[in-house]
């Protein structure tokens, strides 16, 4: 098994920012036109797509980051009281830029987002970012497909839609490529990073646009308008039984003929199946394209690892294409070889306390370390970046640009300074 | 019959909800007690912290007196209704339903709980449901009391009240937040705990935080040592990472008393702190101080005598200088 490049041939290299790998494929990520980060939850992700899209931005790329979190994180991390849901300028502070003396130069370039190019200037000055409202992407895009104006006014009018569009299981999930969608074929960004909701497996969030189809395409709404129908279906007595029962109650729980208002709302969005369809499937296709990368975040923990591995594996066999790894709060610590010498200046009880310290934390950064190999072995990606354990989440945009400077430092980049 | 003792634990992603699950659950064991742990993130965490292969939706033998159990919220609705029809339709139609996914969680959960329900192995003194993440978790837990208000009669309106009935039981019924000593984590908390103990009126035991770096310098030696690296700029450049490793360990203890101390200011109640592990190869076994912590507060144990004393179980794997 070939070992796992970058970092971890040196630990000490991912201790501090201005160490950390070269970075290369990173750079080759930054001129992907749609980034999408997976994983976990508590892994970073948000922070992670932020950064990536400032990073972008800092080499001259128009970005964009869609985040999908409900919790709003990308909002606390840019420290704004009110990240539209409509893309939001967010300025960068040159005055406060810690790096990025020169870029490699390019004469600027104009129109669509280029393959594989892109624009580079001395670093733009600004990336864009929205959060994601289910309800209200799901209303767009009802009124978008809609085949009449009082259809749409009829679905979004339906007391159990407002309920759905933001329940729906994976609505979420769908609204993000929804948006992604949208965005992207607006033209007005070189690079879109996708922020996506936790989950503990990746098809949750890739099975969303079929599921929903499915449902739409379904023969749900005959079933609905003859609840009959359904209950000769099936296969028992007492399945029967439990199904009325539960139609029974779930008429009761709403105070509402449900089925009645069920019947309508999927009766409404029938008409636009083809639609959605259509959609879903450019989605899909889009999800799938070469200039397309999903990008595995994940802590370096051993259980998250094992959650990642599966994420690589779904992700895999769905033919999306993974581009690599990238791990946060590493803790990373060199051996050292005369440890007993090199203590001695120092007096007991220091003396013992910075030796227990330090075993402490190398072993952490070997758990680390181990885990973050078992991770290449097993899904063969590369580590784009290793993110050093920061004291502090950046809840600031100057946080932010540090993190972005760990994930991508730009050539010629003078030192971070050291954390204070 | 007896009905176990309930404990639900939530918090913020990646936190450590499974760990603090699987910690309660040994020291339970270790006390007699028969438990049962329910994992509802069907990630393979907990199987995989008690070196198990995978949860299943029978019980499985984990440890000596701790079983564990896998309940997928999606699976139990795809089974349901594929089982009463062959349409897959509508089970998707059914999980969209608002709070019929949450029902089928629970009501599984108290078929694990509750005697009268179900027809399942019984004898579990203490059964531990490893939460999902607080916003579902907070929507779980409302669901009883809406749906009891809803629907009054019939079998549904029965599971509901007697969840109602058990969550309501504070003697029985605990929850416990696990965070992180970092902002968004403790937001998140302060938070939660209020909507679970002012809206829901549950049982919410102290906030615990996990992974709090142990104090292992005095001011005055954090004060030196940074001197030392501002300074001297490099000491002798081979002790740096020694200087660097106790400044990084020093910011992690002041930021994780920082959080503390703010959550300590919003509930007005001690967090339960769980330290940082160092162990290079985690095991079930590193989590036992953390077991007689949780099992003092949660389960009113005692902490376990000489136990503490015990030294701590990261010394066997502790790496060399």
């Amino acid at each position: 098994m070939r070992k796992l490049q970058g970092p971890l041939e040196s630990p000490s290299l991912v201790r501090r920012g201005e160490d950390t790998v070269t970075m290369l494929t990173v750079d080759r990520l930054l001129r992907k036109q749609l980034v999408i980060c997976v994983g976990t939850g508590g892994v970073g992700k948000t922070t992670t797509a932020a950064a990536l899209a400032v990073a972008a931005a800092l080499q001259g790329r128009r970005s964009a980051v869609i985040t999908v979190d409900p919790a709003r994180r990308l909002k606390d991390a840019l420290g704004l009281s009110d990240l539209s849901v409509e893309p939001h300028r967010i300025a960068i502070d040159p005055a406060a830029e810690p790096v990025l003396r020169h870029v490699r130069r390019r004469p600027p370039e104009c129109g669509s987002p280029a393959e594989g190019g892109g624009l580079r200037r001395a670093g733009a000055t600004h990336f864009e970012a929205l959060a994601l409202d289910t309800k209200r992407t799901f209303d767009a895009l009802v009124e978008r497909f809609a085949p009449s104006p009082a259809v749409a006014a009829r679905i979004l009018a339906n007391r159990l839609y407002h309920e759905l569009s933001n329940e729906i299981a994976g609505s979420a999930e769908y609204m993000a490529m929804e948006k992604l969608h949208e965005l992207f074929h607006s033209r007005r960004y070189q690079i879109i990073v996708v922020d996506t909701p936790p989950s503990a497996h990746a098809r949750d969030l890739l099975a969303a646009p079929n599921r929903l189809t499915n449902l739409l395409a379904s023969r749900a709404v005959s079933v609905l308008q003859a609840p009959a129908s359904l209950l000769s279906g099936a296969t028992s007595s007492l399945g029967r039984l439990g199904l009325s029962t539960l139609l029974k109650a779930l008429e009761r729980w709403t105070g509402v003929e449900l089925l009645h208002d069920l019947a309508d709302f999927v009766g409404g969005f029938e008409e636009m199946v083809e639609g959605f369809h259509t959609r879903a499937e450019e989605v899909n296709r889009l999800l799938r394209a070469p200039s397309t990368a999903f990008v595995l975040v994940t802590s370096p923990e051993p259980r998250t690892i094992e959650t990642t591995i599966g994420f690589q594996q779904e992700l895999a066999a769905g033919g999306f294409p993974v581009g690599g790894i990238i791990a946060n709060r590493m803790v990373a610590f060199p051996r050292l070889a005369h440890a007993d010498q090199l203590l001695a200046e120092w007096d007991e009880p220091l003396r013992g306390k910075l030796r227990r310290n330090y075993a402490e934390l190398r072993a952490l950064a070997q758990r680390h370390r181990n885990a973050l190999q078992r991770l290449h072995e097993q899904t063969r990606m590369p580590l784009l970046s290793a993110i050093p354990a920061l004291t502090e989440a950046p809840t600031s945009l100057v946080g932010l640009r540090r993190f972005a400077e760990l994930l991508a430092p730009s050539q010629g980049s003078t030192k971070l300074k050291a954390e204070s | 019959m007896q009905t176990p003792r309930v404990v639900f634990v939530t918090g913020k992603g990646g936190v450590g909800k499974t760990t603090v699950s699987a910690a309660l659950g040994q020291r339970a064991a270790e006390l007699g007690v028969r438990t049962l742990i329910i994992e509802t993130a069907n990630d393979g965490s907990l199987a995989q912290l008690f070196e198990h292969r995978k949860l299943s939706a029978a019980p499985q033998r984990m440890h000596a007196g701790i079983d564990a159990v896998r309940v997928d919220a999606r699976e139990l609705v795809e089974q349901y209704f594929s089982r009463l029809l062959s349409s897959h339709t509508f089970s998707a139609l059914a999980a969209a339903a608002p709070g019929i996914t949450e029902f089928l969680l629970l009501e599984k959960i108290l078929a694990w709980i509750d005697p009268a329900l179900g027809s399942r192995r019984r004898g579990y003194g203490l059964v531990i449901v490893d939460g999902p993440a607080t916003g579902h978790a907070l929507k779980l837990l409302r669901t009883p009391r809406n749906l009891a208000t809803m629907v009054p009669g019939g079998p549904l309106g029965k599971v509901a009240r007697r969840l109602l009935t058990l969550l309501a039981d504070r003697e029985r019924t605990q929850v416990v937040l696990v965070s992180l000593p970092d902002e968004m984590a403790v937001r998140e908390t302060i938070e939660a705990q209020r909507v679970l103990e002012d809206d829901l009126v549950l049982h919410v035991t102290r906030p615990v935080i996990n992974r709090v770096f142990p104090r292992h310098f005095t001011a005055a030696e954090a004060h030196a040592l940074t001197q030392a690296l501002a300074h001297n700029g490099a000491p002798a450049a081979s002790l740096a990472p020694v200087i660097e490793a106790a400044r990084f360990a020093i910011a992690c203890r002041r930021e994780a008393e920082r959080h503390v101390a703010a959550l300590r200011r919003a509930l007005g109640s001690s967090p339960i702190l769980l330290r940082q592990l160092f162990a290079t190869h985690l095991s079930i076994a590193d989590l036992a101080p953390f077991g007689r912590t949780l099992g003092r507060v949660v389960l009113g144990a005692p902490s376990g005598g000489r136990d503490d004393t015990a030294p701590p179980p990261t010394a066997r794997t502790v790496a060399t200088l």
